[in-house]
């Protein structure tokens, strides 16, 4: 385990970094095999998708009284995880708090794949795919469906820059140096840098870019969750029915989002080996802000679940005894206890703060993350608005088929290729900016 | 689970028929009972209702009057009650019965409140061809007819719907029919709303007139649907006539799809919500815009520098 003598004084050189985080983008046998794991896992699935494409939704285990199955509650998950972009690299970046500078892109990169995937996971779970433009075409200006549509996108594209802009002058070095890649990347490279040699007006005009996307992103940030949140909210069922649900799954997204980021950070560190870049005072620092998201999340628990608990008004109580004590409990509970209060638990203690410890501790803060999400969607789905006589049987349970199973894995392992592929092809740790941190001067020729 | 509770279920009602099937063999109603004497006067309106309440509770075993229709039950099958057999008895003797029930007949003790059964008894009393005294809607003559015709008049002045009953006799002569029941009803958003009132039988001269609602809404126009049909269908078969007619209060359907509301379609959204949406995509999206077009700013600047 990395012990505290191991912080020592590394002098850093601009050639040192730059060698240092362009290396595994040259040459890293074990990614190009991961991604080949990857992109088999994807075909596979892809073969599942293809059947619910066929036959229709049919083949899932969705039915009259649960419409929303799986796959709406995997979208809840991505959405949630996608926050941490925001998080990061803008609010704490606005703060100009320094050490996020080595962590801000992989955020930013997880954010751009979850969101990206988040509304894939929308098209997956239409039974008729090639009408998801009349969402845009036919959609009503009431209807939170379209306002979720809308903000989905808007984030993807000012996620995307936020994710390009910071990164033009790295790669402007990535044109410079990396001259043994693929015509392709090369051409790539030459675009996105944007001429970039570092003057200062250039450098000036660049930042004051960012700092604008900065600024616009919280609120589209806090819209994406927020809006999600809404598609449940606006209705009035028994567990969705509650005015906190938007910044409930604000602070959802937060835990999530921040454990996601960890495990990241984690095997970019080992496997790219940048234990000079992402130091344990990172895993530190992001340990202690997990304590912080998770409290508030834990805040707004009580409040979502004691507040109704407590008057088991009508509808509510069938609802709530189901999630404490019935069929349901298993999976409420570990959630709760796995995701939030176990973990605020372990993480006072700088001891769980170590890389290795809150790694796995965020493992299952995501595995109880998503459980959350499901617990979310399903059981009110289970009981409908009206009673109904001689419901069949697999009306009134719920049990996620083979088919969407396999298309649920499917979007992880997408998600996961498409950081994969960005890490692949983009510095995952920026260059320039360790440098600026670090008070070191460097030149980017032409 | 479900099984046991049907075989006991079963079990049981065989059990309990089977007892009352065999004591199930006279009636003995007590003497003072058969004196009781019906209250009711014998009008053509109570006899009317009597037998609308007949129709409903009483037809689907005892069959029409004097027709002997009835449900072959057993081992007692209920009997004509327009039979002069059963007519013999007095109008006590019968209140007795239907308030007791025996075997399959069911007791209407508690089902049909008093003035009900009286007022059957007086329509099954219609029938009894030694009660001289009393008027007697079935014993209305009417020729034996053809091509019967219901004709409708709506007056828009007395606000009132007049039908007229004819027939054609073997002699080719067309003929008004009287003492027949029309029903008169006029549509609504769930089915017919009866309007007939209840003595709506024809005259002599087989005409009929029954004041229309002044408080009906009507359509924009106050149009309303009007159906008129000879209430029972065992005279003439299924004589029925409807028709539009403006006596309705006219009223401007409130269709709440146009107003401005959540639950309206895209044009009729809410002002504050179309506005709230599409500021909120301009705004933002107008400064993405602006950032992408300092971007491409950015090469330039490049080279002004040098
Ligand atoms: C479920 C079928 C059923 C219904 C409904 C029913 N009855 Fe009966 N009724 C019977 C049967 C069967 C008998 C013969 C019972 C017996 O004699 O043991 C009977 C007998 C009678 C008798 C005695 C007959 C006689 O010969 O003395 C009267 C009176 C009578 N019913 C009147 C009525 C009236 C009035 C109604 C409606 C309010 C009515 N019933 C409804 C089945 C029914």
């Amino acid at each position: 385990m990395n012990d505290l003598p191991e912080q020592k004084e590394t002098t850093l050189s601009f050639e040192k970094i730059k060698e240092d985080i362009l290396r595994p983008m040259q040459n890293h046998k074990g990614l190009e095999l991961w991604i080949v794991f990857l992109i088999t896992v994807i075909g596979v699935c892809a073969w599942a998708y293809y059947v619910q494409l066929r036959d229709g939704l049919g083949v899932t285990g969705m039915r009259d009284y649960v419409s929303w199955g799986l796959y709406i509650a995997n979208f809840v998950f991505f959405v949630a995880v996608s926050l941490v972009g925001m998080l990061i690299s803008s609010i704490l970046g606005l703060l100009r708090i320094n050490w996020i500078t080595p962590i801000s892109r992989i955020a930013e990169i997880i954010a751009v794949a979850f969101v990206a995937v988040a509304g894939l996971v929308i098209v997956l779970d239409m039974g008729r795919p090639d009408r998801v433009l009349n969402v845009l075409i036919h959609g009503r200006f009431q209807s939170p469906i379209l306002w979720d549509v809308t903000v989905i996108t808007t984030y993807l594209v000012i996620s995307l820059l936020l994710l390009i802009l910071p990164m033009i002058p790295d790669l402007a070095i990535c044109k410079n140096e990396l001259k043994k890649t693929s015509p392709v990347l090369k051409k790539l490279y030459n675009i996105l840098s944007f001429g970039y040699i570092n003057t200062p007006s250039q450098h000036k005009h660049l930042h004051k870019m960012i700092r604008t996307l900065m600024v616009l992103i919280v609120p589209v940030g806090l819209a994406i969750h927020t809006v999600t949140s809404w598609l449940f909210a606006a209705t009035l069922r028994n567990g969705w029915d509650t005015t906190i649900f938007g910044p409930y799954f604000v602070a959802g997204a937060f835990v999530a989002g921040s454990a996601a980021l960890i495990v990241a950070m984690y095997f970019f560190r080992v496997s790219y080996k940048l234990q000079d870049y992402i130091t344990d005072v990172q895993f530190d620092k992001m340990g202690k802000l997990m304590v912080a998201v998770c409290l508030v999340y834990l805040y707004f628990n009580l409040n979502e679940f004691l507040v109704p608990g407590y008057k088991m008004k009508t509808g509510d109580d069938i609802h709530l005894k189901e999630l404490f004590t019935g069929n349901w409990a298993i999976m409420f509970w570990s959630s709760q206890l796995f995701g939030n209060v176990i973990p605020i638990m372990l993480l006072v203690t700088k001891k769980f703060r170590k890389p290795l410890p809150i790694m796995i501790i965020s493992l299952f803060i995501i595995a109880a993350a998503w459980i959350k999400r499901y617990v979310i969607v399903i059981p009110t789905m289970l009981h409908p608005h009206l009673p109904i006589q001689n419901v069949p049987e697999n009306f009134v349970h719920y049990y996620p088929s083979a088919i969407e199973i396999s298309v649920t894995v499917l979007s992880f392992a997408l998600a996961l290729l498409i950081i994969t592929v960005l890490a692949k092809i983009f510095p995952i740790i920026p260059i320039c900016e360790t440098a600026d941190n670090e008070g070191i001067d460097y030149k980017i020729e032409a | 689970m479900k099984n046991i509770i049907k075989i006991t279920a079963s079990l049981f009602l065989i059990f309990t028929l089977s007892v009352s099937v065999v004591s199930a063999q006279s009636w003995s109603v007590p003497n003072l009972s058969k004196k009781k004497q019906n209250p009711y006067d014998t009008s053509t309106k109570n006899i009317s209702s009597g037998k609308k309440i007949y129709n409903i509770n009483c037809k689907s075993c005892h069959g029409d009057a004097t027709m002997r229709n009835m449900l072959p039950l057993q081992p007692v099958a209920p009997s004509d009650l327009g039979s002069q057999a059963f007519l013999m008895q007095t109008d006590g003797e019968i209140y007795y019965k239907v308030n007791k029930g025996n075997g399959a007949m069911p007791t209407f003790k508690k089902t049909l409140n008093d003035e009900s059964k009286w007022m059957v008894i007086t329509y099954l009393r219609s029938f009894d061809k030694n009660k001289k005294v009393s008027k007697k809607i079935a014993e209305v003559k009417n020729p034996e007819v053809s091509d019967v015709k219901l004709l409708l008049d709506i007056n828009k002045e007395t606000k009132s719907v007049s039908a007229n009953l004819t027939g054609v006799t073997k002699k080719g002569a067309r003929v008004a029919l009287q003492g027949i029941e029309l029903s008169f009803k006029v549509k609504r958003s769930f089915g017919y709303l009866d309007i007939s009132g209840n003595d709506a039988y024809t005259n002599e001269q087989g005409m009929i007139e029954i004041p229309f609602p002044s408080d009906l809404p009507g359509d924009r126009e106050g149009h309303v649907n009007l159906l008129v049909k000879v209430t029972d269908d065992a005279y003439y078969g299924e004589i029925t006539v409807d028709r539009i007619a403006t006596l309705g209060v006219p009223t401007d359907p409130e269709n709440p799809l146009d107003e401005r509301a959540m639950w309206g379609t895209r044009a009729n959204a809410p002002i504050w919500i179309i506005v709230s949406y599409v500021g909120g995509v301009l705004s933002i999206w107008s400064i993405i815009f602006l950032v992408l077009f300092q971007l491409i700013k950015l090469p330039k600047l490049a080279k002004t520098e040098e």
